[in-house]
């Protein structure tokens, strides 16, 4: 609650919030806002926008609803982008803890893999991964959070290797606790914060990443993505620019969203910590 | 000097097992893939019968095991041999170096400007903190940054190109102009001024961003209050003590994005049609080309590699405090 | 004969008034256009091997094309709808098992060396016939080429071979190489297949891989005042929106292949200095067509498969996806092989109550949510216009009760699942017509293709008329009884639907009004070029 307090003092996480809330509303009540298939071919193609109270954003090239692409895709953009962090932030905590916490030869062999991941450009890697395996959601999800995952481990394993040392780890040492345990209890809860902190930036790289893919032609054709639609709408760029001038905005909206997020939780983690 | 060469030693010999894992992981990844080099080569010649696709795996040596292929690979890259390529039917390192001064001139121009137009707007903006100036900056970086590239890159291209005319819609340089020396070099520049915008303006507003958070942190030091405390203008200080700190953390910062501005300049290269890296590693793809897309994956990894070294040895040079010991990896 | 009819015709309705604004007017310039200057032409794709004499596609063609030449070219005017290249008048015997070439005089090589028979036996024998896509099976019963002089080609085949199908297929399969630069070679990975050698109006002079192609004029052609222009260089511009903009720019001159969007054409069509022109693909007729694999059992129903065709708004797909530059489809063959073309088959119209009726009565009623079955669509992803039609499927699918999903893949991807893996129920496929349905449309639906053979029956469908029909046709040697075959072939494919034919489409050429002489022959974009003119 203290955190929620903080992050809506500085106007940064208050701002974020406020977006990100909004945002996930959207995602979260888009049926109800806009029943139905959102790729259904519902009207007369082209329908330049604010020209029909039905299609206040116009339809696009075979005729389907602007509005209903823009709030579906909200839900997609949003549940990649958090999936992918999830994913990273899974694989990273992981990798971070195991190779923190083991130490020797482990921790070396570990570091070389999450070298390994960070040198190579991850979007490289991810349009290589689509590619390759074919695009669909999860494929796109697992493919970004491939090129994700280094930072927070190396950020995680920094933590424990600080923390391991601290006191109130010694003694659960000597009161016999399983290292795993230890792993668990004791020390994942404190590297978290900081971990937590990048996952921000981490969602909103992958919504970037999402429709630089979806750009290429390496989006899922089943649902509708911001990428995907901008996508389609710049061979009409020049005629009917509104097409990808719509979700361009909804995807700046929600990077500016999520990063001031990031900044302020960022902020009010700094001060919790200075608070302690 | 000695330091350095040490260091080199040291970050050579540790990098050979990291480019091992890379290695593997892309030769798996390919394996994975459905559709292999012939397939991709049937398709561009409208079809053909089992029999040519069979003899054409034959020839490539797809034939073989995937153990036995991963070692080939493996073997013939340690005499520093990246191979052929299936679908341009060339060595690969030929191909690679065709392709590598583009791809090094776009991300090196980008990188310059967006280091320095970064660093710069974020000392003005971290000069007075919660000034205007500084609100505005910010903000105005935050949307460059949450602008993807792409459509930047197609908007500059539609406004300074199809309209204004100022400059080339895309390409490297003026084709087939029989150009050489300074006019060549202009030429280049012309070619080169939309898509290094495209790609710098993102890490511009990245490193402004950074430039600013550090300068932020620099003013609430001892040293930083001491000198205020002296009386020295506000000016002097920001140069002399408060930008000089933070510009470190942006120099490692510069190592990080190094990776992630090659992976960039793959749609920037698609859009501006560039024949640089990203093209190249879009149609080692396509093509199913495993030697051609490892040997791309592979050399910017030494890339990569060898721009954080650089980054490192500056570092120390700029930074006392860090000694000959190397800071995590 | 039958070629000529199509350009009096103009199938294509939307083309037809641009046509008559803009295409007519360069024809009038035709004789006395001026010579010189640069044409630069836009180039979406960069062939890895661009002999067109190993590789007979469009995208090596469009290159290729004006440094190698065919024994013959197709024409609007001349006789049998094609006028003369390297050959100068063919003719087969009665039993159809050999067919004599009379080849052109005072032909020379890009290298100096003199053009004869023997060159167009070692093509035939050593390339097209065992190597190239098309001539495997245009060429299959080729035995021997026999040369009594250096001007006379005459091949001999073991079966009777028909006419009409050679003549047809002259164009596409029988660019000429020179046998000295390939002869004792590894033909396959001879350097000429980059740097060709030819008897074109233009000379390969120069690649440079990601930018551009650049030919540079044959002072030594051998048609006379030929060829105009000194140098055509074709510039890679690998991303869509690439072209218009460059044409727009003036950087490049001409964008053929639809490579500026058609949804881009109405507005650049309006800018000054730049004409849309629909003309010129007459005989490079692309066909959209829905796979179906009939392993699937729902698919294998006839009434499904007919369910599926009524479901296909074919009017939407002219109107909506091809912005008019299309045409529906009745059956396999294209209204633009006149020659060949049969419009009394049976038909679908778009009718979803008929679609759901047939549904019903195979037995596939709808459950509670309104699904009757599930399928796997594969779109092509060759085209923007086959997956915006894999887009617009699955919703027409959705409206009789089937429920499809798309699946997205690149090129390598989708070739593997669909011809080899057999890994989908319906797939979307833009099989070209090319001037007789023997080269690459039986192909389509007769059984007994192995796996792995790209655009072919993949989809485990077998019917022993049809194989026989098709069969008879590759021997039947008269022409009027040939294409009395492949109007049978017509019906019995409109009626059984091994596969759906929805619509048919030529593409777009875009160029500045500086550029004459364009869009004059049936595959202008892919033919030599050598009359094309650029207004100072």
């Amino acid at each position: 609650m203290r955190l929620i307090r903080n992050l809506i003092r500085t106007p940064e996480g208050a701002i974020g919030l406020g977006i990100l809330a909004l945002l996930v509303l959207i995602a979260l009540l888009a049926p109800a806002l806009s029943p139905g298939d959102p790729l259904k071919i519902a009207a007369r193609p082209l329908l330049p926008p604010f020209t029909d109270v039905n299609f206040p954003l116009g339809t696009d090239r075979l005729g389907r609803d602007v509005l209903a692409g823009i709030i579906h895709g909200t839900r997609t953009s949003l549940a990649v982008g958090i999936a992918a962090a999830l994913a990273a932030i899974a694989i990273g905590l992981c990798v971070g803890l195991a190779a923190g916490f083991a130490g020797g030869l482990v921790d070396e062999a570990l570091m070389r893999v999450v070298d390994a991941f960070q040198i190579v450009p991850s979007f490289l890697l991810a349009l290589a991964f689509v590619s390759v395996i074919g695009a669909s959601v999860p494929v796109v999800v697992l493919a970004i959070a491939l090129g994700a995952w280094a930072d927070p481990a190396r950020l995680t394993r920094a933590q424990v290797l600080s923390i391991r040392e601290r006191d109130y780890i010694a003694s659960a040492r000597v009161i016999g606790m399983h290292p795993v345990e230890i792993a668990f209890k004791e020390i994942l809860p404190n590297a978290l914060p900081p971990v937590l902190a990048l996952s921000a930036i981490i969602v909103a790289a992958a919504i970037l990443t999402e429709a630089a893919l979806s750009f290429l032609g390496l989006g899922d054709p089943n649902v509708v993505t911001w990428g995907s639609m901008i996508a389609e709408g710049r061979n009409i760029l020049r005629s009917s620019p509104s097409l990808s001038i719509f979700p361009g905005i909804a995807l700046v909206v929600t990077v500016v969203g999520v990063y001031l997020f990031s900044e302020g939780l960022t902020n009010a983690l700094a001060g919790r910590r200075s608070e302690a | 000097m000695n330091r350095a060469l040490r260091l080199i030693r040291r970050r050579a010999i540790s990098s050979i097992p990291v480019l091992l894992i890379v290695i593997v992981l892309t030769f798996l990844l390919l394996e994975s893939a459905s559709g292999d080099a012939v397939d991709a080569y049937l398709l561009s010649i409208g079809g053909g019968d089992a029999t040519v696709a069979q003899s054409l795996r034959q020839a490539y040596g797809l034939d073989q095991s995937m153990p036995a292929r991963l070692w080939l690979y493996v073997s013939s890259l340690a005499k520093l041999d990246l191979g052929w390529s299936v679908t341009f039917g060339r060595p690969v390192l030929d191909l690679i170096l065709e392709r590598l001064p583009n791809t090094l001139l776009l991300m090196g121009s980008a990188t310059a400007l967006s280091f320095g137009l970064g660093s710069a707007l974020g000392i003005l903006a971290g000069a007075k903190p919660e000034s205007l100036r500084d609100r505005a900056l910010s903000t105005v970086s935050l949307i460059l940054y949450a602008i993807p590239s792409f459509w930047l890159g197609l908007v500059l291209s539609i406004i300074f190109a199809v309209q204004l005319r100022w400059l080339p819609t895309s390409g490297i340089e003026t084709i087939a102009s029989g150009k050489t020396g300074l006019t060549r070099a202009a030429d280049i520049a012309a070619h080169l001024v939309l898509p290094v915008a495209a790609l710098a303006l993102i890490y511009m507003a990245l490193f402004l961003r950074v430039t600013r958070a550090g300068m932020a942190e620099v003013w609430r030091l001892d040293f930083v209050l001491f000198a205020r405390s002296k009386g020295l203008s506000r000016a002097r200080i920001v140069l002399r003590h408060v930008a000089r700190n933070a510009l470190l953390p942006l120099v490692t910062m510069l190592g990080l994005q190094s990776a992630a501005m090659l992976g960039g300049s793959v749609v920037i290269e698609s859009i501006f049609a560039i024949p640089g890296f990203g093209r190249l590693a879009q149609e080692a793809v396509s093509g199913r080309d495993a030697p051609l897309l490892m040997g791309i994956i592979v050399v910017s990894a030494v890339l990569v590699i060898c721009v954080n070294l650089v980054v490192d040895i500056v570092y120390a040079a700029l930074d006392p405090r860090v000694g000959a010991s190397e800071s995590g990896g | 004969m039958t070629i000529a009819d199509l350009s009096r015709r103009t199938l294509l309705q939307a083309g037809a008034a641009l046509l008559a604004s803009t295409a007519l007017p360069t024809f009038a310039r035709a004789q006395n256009a001026p010579s010189g200057g640069r044409l630069i032409v836009a180039a979406d794709s960069e062939p890895k091997n661009l002999n067109p004499a190993i590789v007979a596609s469009n995208g090596v063609f469009f290159v290729a094309s004006k440094v190698v030449e065919p024994l013959a070219e197709a024409s609007f005017e001349g006789k049998d709808g094609l006028s003369p290249r390297l050959a100068t008048s063919w003719e087969g015997s009665a039993d159809g098992k050999s067919v004599t070439f009379k080849l052109r005089e005072g032909v020379k090589w890009h290298d100096g060396k003199p053009f004869t028979s023997a060159d167009v036996a070692f093509s035939a024998l050593s390339i097209w016939k065992p190597l190239q896509n098309l001539g495997r099976l245009v060429f299959a019963n080729l035995e021997a080429v026999d040369t009594p002089d250096e001007t006379t080609a005459v091949f001999r085949f073991s079966k009777p071979t028909p006419l009409q199908l050679i003549r047809n297929a002259l164009p596409v399969v029988s660019s000429v190489v020179p046998k000295h630069v390939y002869e004792g070679t590894d033909i396959g990975a001879n350097p000429a297949n980059v740097k060709l050698v030819g008897t074109g109006p233009f000379k390969f002079t120069e690649y440079k891989p990601g930018e551009y192609y650049r030919l540079t004029r044959n002072e030594d052609y051998w048609a006379e005042g030929e060829p105009k222009l000194d140098e055509v260089i074709f510039r890679v511009l690998p991303d869509r929106a690439g072209a218009g903009a460059a044409l727009e720019a003036e950087e490049i001159q001409l964008a053929a292949f639809s490579a500026v969007p058609l949804t881009d054409l109405d507005r650049i069509s309006k800018v000054p200095g730049i004409k849309v022109i629909s003309k010129g693909y007459e005989a490079l007729t692309y066909q959209l067509v829905v796979e179906i694999n009939h392993r699937r059992k729902e698919l294998a129903d006839l009434k499904v498969r007919q369910a599926i065709a009524h479901a296909i708004d074919r009017k939407f797909v002219v109107d909506t996806i091809f912005l008019g530059y299309a045409a529906a489809s009745t059956g396999p063959v294209p209204k633009n092989a006149p020659e060949f073309y049969d419009a009394d088959v049976p038909t679908y119209d778009f009718d979803i109550a008929k679609a759901n009726a047939l549904l019903d009565e195979a037995g596939y009623k709808k459950g509670a949510n309104g699904t009757r079955f599930s399928l796997k669509l594969r779109p092509a992803p060759y085209f923007n216009e086959t997956k915006q039609f894999g887009d617009y499927l699955r919703q027409a699918l959705a409206a009789v009760g089937i429920d499809a999903q798309l699946v997205n893949a690149d090129s390598a991807a989708h070739q593997k699942a669909v011809y080899t893996d057999h890994d989908f129920d319906l797939a979307v496929a833009p099989p070209v017509f090319r001037g007789d349905p023997a080269i690459s449309t039986t192909i389509l639906v007769k059984s007994g293709t192995p796996a792995g053979v790209p655009f072919s029956n993949q989809g485990g469908y077998a019917n022993k008329e049809l194989d026989d029909i098709i069969a008879k046709a590759a021997e039947t040697v008269d022409t009027a009884a040939r294409t009395d075959l492949y109007r049978q072939f017509q019906k019995l494919v409109a009626a059984d639907l091994p596969l759906i034919n929805v619509a048919e489409w030529g593409f777009i050429t875009v160029a500045r009004d500086t550029v004459l002489n364009v869009s004059n022959n049936p595959r202008w974009a892919v033919s030599n070029w050598a009359d094309t003119a650029l207004q100072s």
